[in-house]
């Protein structure tokens, strides 16, 4: 907080009221009604049923394809934040190291950042479609018998394929800040003490773009946990096998389409809390970050 | 719109006099059908409207099944709930349970409208959303049930003809593969493989009757004979017989279209856009049974959905919705349907209608879906009511995908499916207390 | 040898372009020819004769009960989503963040963790609840219910509070010492620097608002209600079910959902980045 504040009797309020107002309304309510609704059984239509303490968290845990979504999430996310990152970075690097063209190649690497997760999906099913697509032809050229419909791998494989695409955009942008944030005395230097390129990448470059690869990491799981929802709901479904469905997508699988209300407000409570620590997170580094 | 009501209220004053004109009632029904089949709603709804002047009936395109419950149910907690709503067979036991929910057509009708006789609906469709006493709650409207259509050329270069039963397809089977075909493929196994396959073999799916003599919890998919029919599926798939090409109803009819595979397993109701887009001439047949299991086949359920009257209206909706039912119903209304979308007609007067026209000499594939549900029927043909079945649908898909692509055994398939679909079922039983 | 260097950094830069490119180049080129060339010859990648044809009737021809529907609709339905949603939130934000930075209030601090708190929960999980909130309210099928819901998310808030901490504390300082109460500093100097970073919140928030998916799926019944991204869905419903697929008129939809938003971006490029790059600090 700012050491000099205003002191005012009521205007302090008057300018939080409506944040304020919307969000009780259309966030903290709904959150409680969801919190409420994961202690109950009751039917969608008429609301009978009974209050059953912590049936509805022991059943989540105790089904075997919420294990199965946990763990693709975990699978899923790591390798969709590492691979855009990568590719981002590798990008970023060079973007940040040419003479010329620097601002064309900008404009070319970053406008995919407004593609929608859905349009991104719609696009990627087309190109893997079978007998259609390019993508399909080219991979079952190469020998593979690529079969997204039947082969969780090969599910697998086509969303996070999308979804890297759709995130690389965002992290080339972080990552080139980044880079030319980067003091320009501590680049000639470095360019001075080493003359490997790729060694003076690992250790200076990498070491000062560290702050912003966390921040971008956070970014990333944030996107590949709750984002990448229109892109698995336009391709996949969650199938084959169920092995394509992430933590945000079994919610909505089990509350919005199968109209379980208990058992998927215990997932989205259980999410929450996942959400929580992961803000924690973020918040202790912003703060620590903000303070040197 | 408003304008238009304001306007026809206007008018209502102007000639209360002759007492002739009032304003007409507005009713709202949601669906789920697109594309072409959502073109056909609304050229039927333009005719309601355009043939009476109490009733304005709007449709409303609320996406796939599931997103239609889910939108419908939404509306009906927030007291904001469609006249008429679409649910389909999987979502029926949530709305039937759902004591008070929707008003029966059985009941609707009786009071608003002409009076029910179940007698006017074919055999076939006359129970699935009926209660135990045959009293219709849910008007079937889109009705299909699973049939085999064939590729004629590619079982004429194999010298076969299209199997009755699974017996005949064995031995046909092999000659296809020699012909250059992979013989079969299936779109939705839980529909035809599953949920029919009890139907045709006359097997019981489900404690309490099937769920409609009470909420059913134990689900009886792991007998032996289902058990016997993947073991059979994924062994014929291991030989090349049979083609499982993915989860989506597409993926599997695609290679039909695409002339890789000789017989395909679908809907009656894909006998439209089959004959849009298949290049070749195809045959219907029925779907094949065990001669093991059972002498002859049984009729089939019926998929697709039906139309509810939901609660909580006035009476002059409830009067509207029933005359639109009623204009549903109208034998002519039901032939346009019938060869619009490929769907069976649902009353023996319809289905009358289709046969002294002359429609099936033209088509005979047609007739194939209502023959098949008008066939003898047993104890476990009327349907099934089963909680949560949109998950345990979901629970069926994932452990086929497992056996066909090799990642379990066909008996632990079943296991995993008994097990939580039984889950589901008990959870489902404590939320209708 | 730097020259060489170069040329494989190019060399890297432009797989990266077409790495991302590729993809819409394909979908657009595809979505200029007939329906039965995709069926039979595979997805294209150069332009076929059938442009015109595809994109007027995607464009103009009414479909639906009312035969109002088309992508001119729905395209105007997401501009009204996109704008309302990045104005809304930017009015409500910019005003609630400086109350928390530049006002000691006993209740703030409570206040700032309730507004923060809505980070916590995406409305796909929260969906049900939500629904019936905006139903209670009387807001179905209405432009107000469709994004108010959608602004209950702090992002914004949490982005000026930022940035508001990054002005020099010296800027109050002085304002004070010239005697501007809290009206005239917000207004005459805390606006003015914020133009770039309201900008750039413009835009990200622009490109969220538009590419909505579930919500307004939801939400309408009424087709004159109807987004761009909301007829995709309904395109892919329609593929999956028995029909003919008109994959041009599927790809062409997609085309035109993510021009707007793409074209938004690359013009205002600068600030674009540039408020990214501020959200981080």
């Amino acid at each position: 907080m700012k050491r000099q504040q205003f002191q005012h009797p009521y205007l302090p309020y008057l300018l939080v009221a409506p944040q304020l107002a919307i969000i009780l309304v259309f966030f903290v309510w709904p959150a409680a009604q969801a919190v409420y609704q994961s202690f109950r059984l009751e039917d969608p239509l008429m609301g009978i049923g009974e209050f059953v303490w912590f049936d509805n968290y022991a059943s989540v845990f105790d089904d075997r394809q919420y294990a199965v979504s946990f763990v693709f999430t975990i699978i899923f996310s790591t390798l969709v934040a590492f691979f855009s990152m990568a590719i981002a970075l590798l990008l970023a690097v060079k973007a940040d190291g040419i003479l010329h063209g620097e601002s064309a190649y900008k404009v070319l690497l970053t406008w995919v950042y407004a593609v929608a997760p859905a349009v991104a999906g719609i696009i990627g099913t087309f190109l893997f479609t079978r007998n259609i697509g390019p993508l399909y032809n080219l991979l079952v050229s190469t020998g593979w018998t690529f079969n997204p419909q039947v082969n969780v791998f090969d599910a697998s494989f086509t969303v996070i394929l999308v979804s890297v695409w759709k995130q690389v955009s965002v992290n080339f942008i972080y990552f080139l800040a980044g880079l030319q944030g980067i003091p320009v005395a501590v680049r000639e230097a470095a360019k001075i003490d080493c003359k490997s390129e790729l060694r003076r990448f690992w250790t200076i470059t990498l070491p000062l773009l560290a702050p912003t690869g966390f921040f971008v990491l956070v970014i990333n799981v944030t996107y590949a946990f709750f984002d990448t929802f229109g892109v698995i709901d336009t391709m996949t479904r969650g199938a084959p096998a169920g092995g394509t469905s992430t933590l945000v997508y079994k919610v909505y699988q089990d509350g919005f389409l199968g109209l379980d209300l208990g058992g998927s407000s215990a997932q989205s409570v259980i999410l929450m809390i996942l959400v929580l620590v992961l803000t924690a997170v973020q918040f202790r580094f912003l703060e620590r970050k903000i303070q040197y | 719109m408003k304008s238009l009501r304001t306007l026809a209220v206007a008018a209502a004053g102007l000639f209360a006099v002759s007492g002739s004109a009032h304003a007409a009632t507005e009713i709202t029904f949601w669906h789920a059908m697109g594309g072409q089949l959502g073109e056909t709603v609304n050229t039927i709804a333009k005719e309601f409207n355009a043939s009476q002047s109490d009733v304005v009936l709007t449709p409303v395109y609320k996406g796939s099944y599931e997103e239609t419950m889910t939108a419908g149910i939404a509306a009906f907690r927030a007291g904001e709930a469609p006249n008429i709503i679409q649910i389909f067979d999987a979502g029926a036991a949530t709305i039937i349970n759902a004591k008070g929910a929707v008003k029966p057509v059985a009941g609707l009708l009786n009071e608003f409208g002409t009076k029910f006789n179940a007698e006017d609906y074919i055999a076939g469709v006359r129970y699935f959303y009926a209660d135990k006493d045959g009293q219709m709650i849910g008007m079937p409207f889109n009705s299909s049930t699973p049939v085999l259509y064939y590729n004629k050329a590619a079982l004429a270069k194999a010298g076969v003809e299209a199997p009755k039963t699974w017996e005949e397809f064995e031995v046909a089977a092999p000659k296809l593969k020699a012909a250059g075909y992979v013989p079969l493929s299936q779109s939705h196994t839980p529909w035809i493989l599953s949920e029919n396959f009890h139907s045709r073999h006359n097997l019981q799916m489900a404690n309490d009757e099937n769920g409609f003599d009470g909420v059913a919890t134990e689900i009886m998919y792991d007998n032996p004979n289902m058990v016997m029919m993947f073991t059979k599926l994924k062994s014929w798939m291991d030989d090349g017989l049979y083609g499982y090409y993915g989860t989506k109803w597409n993926d599997n009819q695609k290679p039909f279209i695409d002339e890789e595979v000789a017989m395909w397993l679908g809907s009656s109701g894909s006998f439209g856009g089959l004959k849009a887009s298949a290049k070749f001439d195809f045959g219907t047949t029925y779907l094949p049974y065990w001669k093991s299991v059972i002498s002859e086949g049984q009729r089939t359920f019926i998929g697709g959905a039906a139309l509810f009257a939901m609660s909580g209206k006035t009476d002059a909706e409830y009067k509207a919705t029933a005359e639109f039912f009623a204009y549903l119903t109208k034998p002519e209304t039901q032939y346009f349907w019938h060869r619009e979308t490929g769907y069976v007609p649902i009353t023996e007067a319809a289905y009358e209608l289709a046969k002294s026209d002359g429609y099936y000499d033209a088509n005979p594939d047609a007739e194939v879906g209502i023959q098949q549900l008008s066939l003898d029927g047993g104890e476990w043909t009327k349907g099934y009511r089963l909680g949560y079945y949109v998950q345990i649908r979901e629970v069926l898909q994932r452990e086929y995908d497992k056996i066909f692509s090799g990642a379990t055994s066909v008996p632990d398939a079943f296991k995993a499916i008994k097990e939580d679909s039984d889950k589901l079922l008990e959870r489902f039983a404590k939320t209708v207390k | 040898m730097k020259k060489k260097n170069q040329i494989l950094d190019h060399l890297i830069l432009m797989a990266g372009v077409l790495f991302l490119l590729l993809p819409v180049w394909i979908a657009f080129v595809s979505s200029t020819h007939r329906p039965e060339v995709i069926l039979g010859q595979g997805l294209q990648f150069w332009f076929g004769d059938y442009f015109w044809e595809t994109y007027s009737a995607v464009l103009f021809d009414g479909t639906g009960f009312t035969g109002k529907v088309n992508a001119l609709l729905m395209l105007g339905n997401s501009m009204i989503l996109g704008l309302g949603f990045s104005i809304g939130k930017i009015l409500i934000s910019t005003i609630a963040a400086y109350a928390i930075v530049y006002f000691r209030f006993p209740a703030g601090g409570m206040i700032f963790w309730i507004i923060f708190s809505s980070l916590l929960l995406p409305l796909e999980v929260r969906i049900i609840p939500s629904y019936e909130v905006v139903a209670q309210m009387g807001l179905l099928n209405s432009y107000t219910g469709l994004i108010l819901p959608l602004i209950a998310s702090a992002t914004a808030t949490f982005f000026f509070r930022q940035f508001y901490k990054s002005v020099p504390e010296e800027l109050l300082e002085s304002a004070r010492i010239d005697g501007a109460g809290p009206y005239r500093f917000f207004v005459d100097i805390l606006m003015p620097l914020s133009t770039t970073m309201i900008a750039a919140i413009f835009i990200i928030m622009f490109v969220v608002g538009w590419n909505q998916y579930l919500w307004p799926i939801l939400m309408t019944t009424d087709e004159s209600y109807y987004t761009i991204v909301m007829g995709i869905k309904n395109i892919l419903n329609d593929l999956e079910g028995n029909n003919v697929p008109e994959y041009n008129k599927a790809l062409a939809l997609a085309v035109l959902a993510l021009l707007p938003p793409v074209l938004v971006v690359v013009v205002l490029q600068r600030w674009f980045v540039k408020g990214l790059v501020e959200t981080e600090k």
